[in-house]
Order: structure tokens, then sequence, then C-alpha cells
């Protein structure tokens, strides 16, 4: 492609993204370490003691950082933080800290000569993107040495309005750290379309320019134009330029209106196949903290509140006071839309000290959910009795995790009988007839579908777990991930069954696992007769107009 | 001692990512897993020895799998190299269709 350059002063890369911004050009700078380097040993034991503090300070530097970049871009990018994780306790490089300080290095000097060691290994491998690992290296050892000077961490300015940040390079925990809402873009003189300032900026939505070469650092403070889309930097446009410019900005803000108009338009309309199958739109929820979010994304309710996280963040059972408050907080909330509450899905797998249980070889197939709560009855009435309470105030349901047979929710039913009982007696108010659904994550509950179906008022099913029992599959073995991914059609047929029981006996069914954001799959779920499809919020809208699409 | 041979598909090769993966996936086993390339040979469990490796897209690495649990292990390995070290290219795929 060829670019009109009437000035010198458009600069050519490779452009991240499609975004246009405009603003004004700041350099990055390090606060490299203010002390000298101390090249005096205080001796091999001392030594090795203020490194290995420095290695655990990055470490768990790197694991905050891992959790704030999973939360603004994603486990999969977020990653590179866990390799730099494992990177400090590699044991070639401890090996190559322990020789320097054996032979009389100080921490500082260890660390720098160990570094560079590495990456001079690294640098004279035969692939450019291996090569390119050196910097991870580097950026390693800058942490470091920044913990054994004592130095602050770097700064990025103290600008008061947003800018595009100019950098040589950023590694990736510099990119991380930077005040998202203070950037506009970046510019990157070396670096590549793969690199990881490149990738974790796309995954922030902030577009880059990156491989534009030196820029010299007499433009700090200098207006520009950068353009994504087109892969340059205009430094100083003349008004023509900033016009055309701003034309194309105005044309690309009317695009992104159309679609976010689009689908916000969708919001508050009923989700209907265009053969007239109406399907629920529900979220599923973590916390009573998430309700406002998710009626914001145009919720029709919610179909999976986990009722663990009280019992999670505490140190002992919560009662059942604490539990009827968050329950009916979240029942007023949602302003007689329904909410589906999953009693206590609990064991091995999702460990809770004060519960006492005992290790299990096999947490999956193990005493959880219905099965501790039917044994643990007082637990289970406790929670039982609060979610009666709060479903005067909304308009709440009941399902039972794990069922494999119809004595467990035979035995449920009896229990929350007792509890209505025991509320009436003691004057306090709870809807006399609570929606009552199972959750169908067993091959044994879709056997048994039919006499379940006579029991219960709806069905959900929990399509992560009837995955892995039907598929005999561990779903954290990444090595059966494509087993998983690949077999959806078992999982379906099953779904069928359970749609079928549930509709004979006049009740409804609901999905509520991973496989209900699958827009692949919206079509089949609509062909099934489905009445209700859960996902997490940021899947709401995009849902909606998948069914609005579907025959 | 278990002994078999596998390509690499990714197309950046065996990079920080899919070996700090793989590292983490041998430390599952007990037995001692070793990667040869060519003349060059690195323990599995260690990061910076598979990095060193240098293995680019199409190298072959022979994997051999000696101690207690080396018959699951080996299995278990070449599966997990099979599926997951095509990562590259899935990834690849994906971010496609989340563009559009």
């Amino acid at each position: 492609m060829k670019h009109e350059t009437k000035n010198d002063r458009v600069l050519q890369g490779v452009g991240v993204g499609n975004r246009r911004v405009s603003g004004t050009l700041r350099f990055f700078h390090r606060n490299e370490p203010s002390h000298k380097r101390s090249s005096v040993s205080l001796g091999k034991t001392d030594e090795w003691a203020r490194l290995q503090d420095a290695l655990n300070q990055v470490k768990h530097r790197l694991a905050a950082l891992y959790e704030r970049a999973r939360r603004q871009v994603g486990e999969d990018e977020a990653q590179i933080f866990e390799i730099h994780g494992m990177l400090l306790e590699d044991e070639d490089f401890l090996e190559a800290l322990r020789e320097e300080i054996d032979a009389g290095a100080s921490a500082e000097d260890a660390l720098r000569r160990a570094t560079q060691r590495i990456s001079a290994m690294l640098e004279g491998l035969d692939n450019e993107y291996l090569s390119g690992r050196a910097s991870d290296i580097r950026d390693l050892e800058r942490q470091l040495q920044q913990v054994l000077f004592g130095a602050s961490e770097t700064d990025t300015t103290q600008e008061k309005s947003p800018f595009i940040l100019v950098a040589d390079d950023l590694s990736p925990s510099e990119t991380v750290m930077l005040e998202k809402s203070q950037i506009l873009g970046f510019v990157i003189f070396r670096g590549s379309s793969n690199s990881h300032t490149a990738i974790l900026a796309r995954a922030m939505g902030i577009p880059a320019l990156v491989s534009v070469g030196v820029i010299e650092e007499r433009f700090d403070g200098t207006f520009a134009l950068l353009d994504a889309e087109e892969g340059t930097l205009t430094l100083s446009p003349t008004e023509e330029q900033t016009s055309l410019f701003s034309e194309k900005q105005k044309k690309d803000d009317r695009i992104a209106e159309e679609h976010d108009r689009y689908l916000r338009s969708l919001m508050n309309k009923p989700a209907v196949t265009k053969s007239g199958h109406r399907m629920l739109i529900y979220a599923n929820v973590g916390s009573g903290e998430e309700v406002e979010a998710v009626l914001e994304a145009g919720a029709d309710g919610i179909g999976l509140l986990r009722s663990e996280f009280l019992y999670l963040s505490a140190d002992d059972y919560p009662g059942e006071e604490l539990l009827f408050r968050a329950y009916s907080d979240v029942a007023v909330q949602m302003q007689g839309k329904r909410t589906v509450i999953r009693t206590l899905d609990i064991g091995a797998d999702k460990k809770i000290s004060y519960f006492g249980l005992p290790e299990e070889e096999n947490p999956a197939l193990g005493f959880r959910a219905i099965r501790l709560c039917l044994a643990r009855r007082d637990l289970f009435k406790t929670q039982l009795r609060a979610i009666l309470r709060a479903s005067a105030l909304g308009r709440l349901a009941i399902m039972l995790p794990m069922i494999v047979s119809v004595d467990e929710v035979k035995q449920s039913k009896r229990l929350i009988e007792e509890c209505m009982e025991e509320l009436k007696r003691e004057n306090k108010r709870f809807d006399p007839k609570p929606e009552l659904g199972i959750m169908i994550e067993t091959p044994a509950a879709v056997m048994m579908c039919e006499e379940l179906a006579c029991e219960v008022d709806f069905f959900s099913v929990g399509t992560n777990d009837l995955t892995q029992y039907t598929l005999a599959a561990d779903r954290q073995n990444p090595a059966l991930t494509t087993l998983c991914e690949e077999n959806t059609e078992p999982i379906l047929r099953m779904i069928e069954m359970a749609s079928t029981a549930i509709h004979r006996h006049g009740g409804w069914i609901g999905i509520c696992g991973e496989m209900a954001a699958d827009l692949h799959l919206t079509q089949r779920f609509a062909d099934l007769r489905i009445d209700e499809l859960s996902v997490s919020a940021p899947y709401l809208l995009g849902l909606r107009g998948r069914v609005t699409e579907c025959r | 001692m278990k002994e078999f041979t596998y390509t690499i598909e990714d197309p950046n090769g065996l990079h920080a990512r899919p070996a700090g993966m793989l590292a983490t996936f041998a430390k599952r086993f007990q037995s001692d897993i070793r990667i040869k390339v060519g003349d060059k040979e690195a323990d599995a469990k260690r990061l910076l020895a598979l990095m060193s490796l240098g293995a680019v897209h199409g190298t072959n690495l022979t994997v051999s799998v000696s101690g207690e649990d080396e018959e699951v292990a080996a299995q278990e390995l070449e599966a997990y190299l099979g599926e997951k070290m095509q990562n590259g290219k899935k990834r690849a795929e994906g971010t496609a269709s989340n563009e559009t």
C-alpha cells in the first residue's frame, strides 16, 4: 500500500486494531534504580537471602498482575504472567543465580550476569519469535533489580488528560500496569503485531502502532494523528490532514453507533424466533453484586444464582439472617423477574475449610451438592428457610443440583415442607408455592426424566457437568478439551429427552451451562423447544440477537 | 523407557506459552521426561531448557519417558501434544471469528 507523504512527518508502522485517535504524544520513562549498582557481596548467605526475597516479592507482584490482566483482557492474554512466574521458579535460572552468588557476586551482579547469559542464549536461537523472548527475561530482570534497589515501580507520567503513549518497547507488566483510561493509543518503536504489547493493546481495545522506528524525544508533547487502520502516525499534522482525519473518525463513530443502537434496540424486546418460539434470555450470576449489571444488559431473569458465594467468603457457616438478607436483596432488585437460586453446590472440588470435608480421590464424583445437603439437614434447612423467607419479596425459584434419583427430590420436598410449617408457626412470610426445579447434569437424571418431571416445575441443564459425566472426560484435563468440544451430539440428544419429558408434564426447561452461550447451537435449542437460556452478562445481548435470527 | 516422536505444528514453534504449558503438564508425572531435537536435549519439566531447544514449526521432537508411570505419561503426553500444541493455529482462527 502506498501512502501520500506530503511531508516527512507521516510515519508508517504496523497498525493494531482499526481505530483512529488524535492526541498529544507522551514518551514513556522508566524509573531506573536510583542507587549505584552494589558490587560488594555481603556474604553468600546474605546475598542469597536478598535474592530470594526479591524473587518472592516479584512472584507476588506477578500473581497480582495476572489477576489484573485476567480481568482486563482475559485468561489467554494473562497467561504470560504465569509464564513469567514459572521462569522465576525455573531450576536452570536458579542454578545460574546460585553459581554467581557462590562465586562471590552480589545479588545485583548475580542477577545481571545470570539474566544476560540466558537472554544471550535465547537471542542466539535461529527463530525470531523465540529470540524475541529474551525481552521477557529482561523484563523480569528489571522488576527484580527494582526490588533489590528499592526503586519505586514505574510511574506513567502524571498527565491530567489522556495521551498517546510513545515507547521503545513496553513489557507486558508495564502495559498492564498503565491506567487504561489515560491511554488513547500506543506507539511502539519496535515490536511486531505479535508482540505482547500488541496483543494486550488489542485485548484492551486501545489502538496501537508498532514497529514505527525510533522517534526522537523532541517530539514529546507534539500533537499527532494515530491511524491504526492505515498504520500511520502523522506528527504535527497540517490543517488539511486534521480535517480529513476527523471526517474519517466521524464515519467510524457513525458505524459504531449504528451497531450499538441495533443491539440496544433488541434489549427490551422479547427474544422470539422467526417461527414464533419465545426464548427467555437469563443471566448466570455468582453473587448479588452482579445483579445491577445483569439488569442493565437486559436480562429477562436470573437462570442460575450460585448460592455458594456467601459460604465461600466466610470463615464459618453463614446464619439464616445473613443468607436471608442476601437473597432478599437480589429478589427485590430483580423487581418481579424470575430468579433461580441453586441450592448449595459444594463438595471436595470447591473446598471450604469449616465444612471439614475429607480429601477425596475423585471429588467430581464425590460427596457434594445435594448429597451433602441431604446428609447435613440443618445446613440445608438453614438455606431453604432463608430462600423461602426471601421468596415473599420477589419471584424466587429453588433449584437442586446433582440430582440422580426421584428419592432425592422427594426428600428435599419434605424438607421444604418442614421449613414452611416452621415459618408458619413463627409467623414469617414466604411464597407458599415457589417453583421447584432440578439441575439436569447427570446421565441418571436424563434416564429418569419422566419420573422427575412429575415431581418438579422445571429442569435446567448444566451442560458442563453433563458433558463431563456423559463422555467420562475430566473437564480440567487440557488433553481432553477437543474431545469435549467435538462431542456435543450425545448431550443434545439428552437435552431432547429431558425437554420432551418436562413439556409433557407442563413444565419448562432451561440451559445454564457453557453451551447456552454457543451461538452455533441456538438454532438447535430453538428446535428442541428450549424455553430459557442462561448465560453470563457479556453474552446476553448477542444471544438475544441470535435468537431473533433463528427460524 | 517409552519413546515417541512429534512434529511441531504451532507456527511460532515451541515458544514461551506452549513451552510453559508443556512444562506444567510434564510436572504431573513422576517419570523423567526428556525431549531431543537433533543433538540438543532438554528436561521437559524445565521451561528455559525447553525454550532453549529453539524448536520451530516443523521440528521433529523425540520424547523419551522413563520412570514408574512411563506408560501413562507417554500416552498422555502424546495426546497432549497432538491436541494442545496446535494452539497457534486454533488461536488464530479464534481471533478472526471474534472480530467479525
